[in-house]
């Protein structure tokens, strides 16, 4: 209990500030993007116990995320990692891209999404889990050295039928610092809102406000090792919840299906949208009429 | 005599109020957009009709609703701003329950309108319940807007 309660503590430091309903999803991704022009700023993380008495560890990660346009949306997330009994450390950077190639809602709507990361070994976010299960026993003054400038591809397939969303999304991801060949891993999600007609009054604990879901998402190996041997996999339930008209919070905990899966994740994100953001910078730079 | 004067005085003060009225109205107008000629729904789209038609109470949460994801772009009280068309025009108006919703699901992406398909079904029909309680502008001179 003693490891576990600086992390509820965080927790709930990293929830008071905390004020567009979000999918509740923290691995998957559904086809729907930002809206052009708004910026959504989150901050998520991830505090992992791992098996074998491993130190536990938190990662959070601030992520932004900009709508381009309507079929085209980007991402930079910066993110930590903090060890038990360890340091706390800089793990570097990602930028990712997601485009809709069909302008209208079809059954099954694709989303391509490219992603460069530019971290290192002691990166525990787990935005997915492809390939080969990572070991959890390298110190962070080790791992910190180790550099991985990586490409991700993922074909993410959604639907939404009679309110509910299902989505499967298709990871391939290649380490060009390592000879790890190209990694393979999946991440599927249901989720659907506990109410589906708005009321008139703005309540916060309506059940229009909460999303349910769950996901399930792990690795599949490499072209060096196809297969199930030695991958993570895990199976989150999900709760997204408005607080208000542009901020939500969400949480999931993550049960490790096999040996190489830690045991519990613990993620928990809440995000706040700037809407009109475009408009509100130009609006910055624009004359003044004296 | 001093009533008639009264009277004259007053109709004057109520054309004065109501053209001061529409000329806000028009120069909050947005005349810079054009109606997409390929943005039509499907037919069986256009002929679906609102499930909540006859629930008086959906309208309140369309309004929340409507405030929360359009008003962004539509203004408050939907007559379109820059980026957005003027949903109180009799072209956005005439068109059916149907073809709405089916433009509220699916967006343009072509011209900056995205797919509310995130919504619940319901929610998005309660918006078009909303929409349809919008005045409609009397200005059909105005050329026809981009939805």
């Amino acid at each position: 209990m003693k490891r576990v309660t600086p992390y509820i503590f965080l927790f709930i430091l990293m929830a008071l500030p905390a004020w567009a309903q979000e999918s509740p999803y923290f691995a998957t991704y559904d086809h729907h993007l930002e809206e052009p022009g708004n910026l959504e700023v989150e901050t998520q993380s991830n505090a992992g116990f791992p098996r074998h008495g491993e130190p536990s560890y938190f990662a959070p990660y601030l992520e932004l995320e900009y709508g381009v346009n309507t079929r085209w949306t980007s991402e930079l997330y910066l993110e930590g990692q903090s060890r038990s009994g360890d340091s706390t450390i800089f793990t570097g950077w990602r930028l990712e891209n997601r485009f809709r190639p069909l302008a209208a809602e079809h059954r099954i709507n694709p989303v391509l999404y490219f992603e460069y990361e530019n971290i290192n070994e002691a990166s525990r976010i787990q935005k997915e889990a492809p390939g080969h299960a990572t070991e959890f026993d390298t110190p962070n003054s080790e791992s910190r050295h180790i550099r991985a400038h990586e490409l991700e591809a993922k074909l993410i397939l959604s639907s939404d039928v009679h309110d509910w969303n299902i989505s499967e999304n298709f990871i391939a991801e290649k380490n060009l610092s390592h000879n790890e060949g190209i990694e393979f891993g999946y991440a599927f999600g249901v989720s659907r809102p506990l109410g589906t007609i708005a009321s008139a009054a703005n309540c916060h604990f309506c059940r229009e406000n909460f999303i349910a879901g769950a996901e399930l998402f792990g690795g599949v190996g490499s072209t060096h090792a196809f297969g199930f041997q030695d991958t993570a996999h895990y199976f989150a339930p999900a709760l997204s919840w408005r607080v208000s008209d542009n901020s939500s919070l969400r949480f999931s905990p993550a049960i490790g299906l096999t040996s190489k899966s830690a045991a519990v994740l613990l993620r928990f994100g809440y995000s706040y949208e700037i809407r009109g953001f475009k408009d509100k910078l130009a609006g910055l730079f624009r004359s003044k009429p004296w | 005599m001093k009533k008639v004067r009264m009277r004259l005085r007053f109709r004057n003060i109520v054309w004065f109020a109501a053209s001061a009225f529409l000329a806000v109205i028009a120069a909050g107008q947005n005349l810079a957009y054009r109606q997409d000629p390929n943005w039509q729904p499907p037919q069986s789209a256009v002929v679906r009709s609102n499930p909540l038609a006859q629930n008086a109470m959906a309208e309140g949460g369309g309004r929340k609703l409507f405030l929360r994801e359009c008003s962004e772009c539509h203004g408050q009280e939907g007559s379109g701003r820059k980026r957005a068309a003027d949903l109180l025009l009799p072209e956005v108006q005439k068109q059916s329950d149907g073809a709405l919703f089916w433009k509220i699901t699916n967006g343009n992406a072509r011209h900056g309108m995205p797919s509310f398909s995130r919504l619940p079904e319901l929610e998005r029909w309660q918006l078009v319940l909303y929409l349809r309680q919008l005045p409609v502008s009397a200005s059909s001179a105005l050329p026809a807007q981009k939805e």
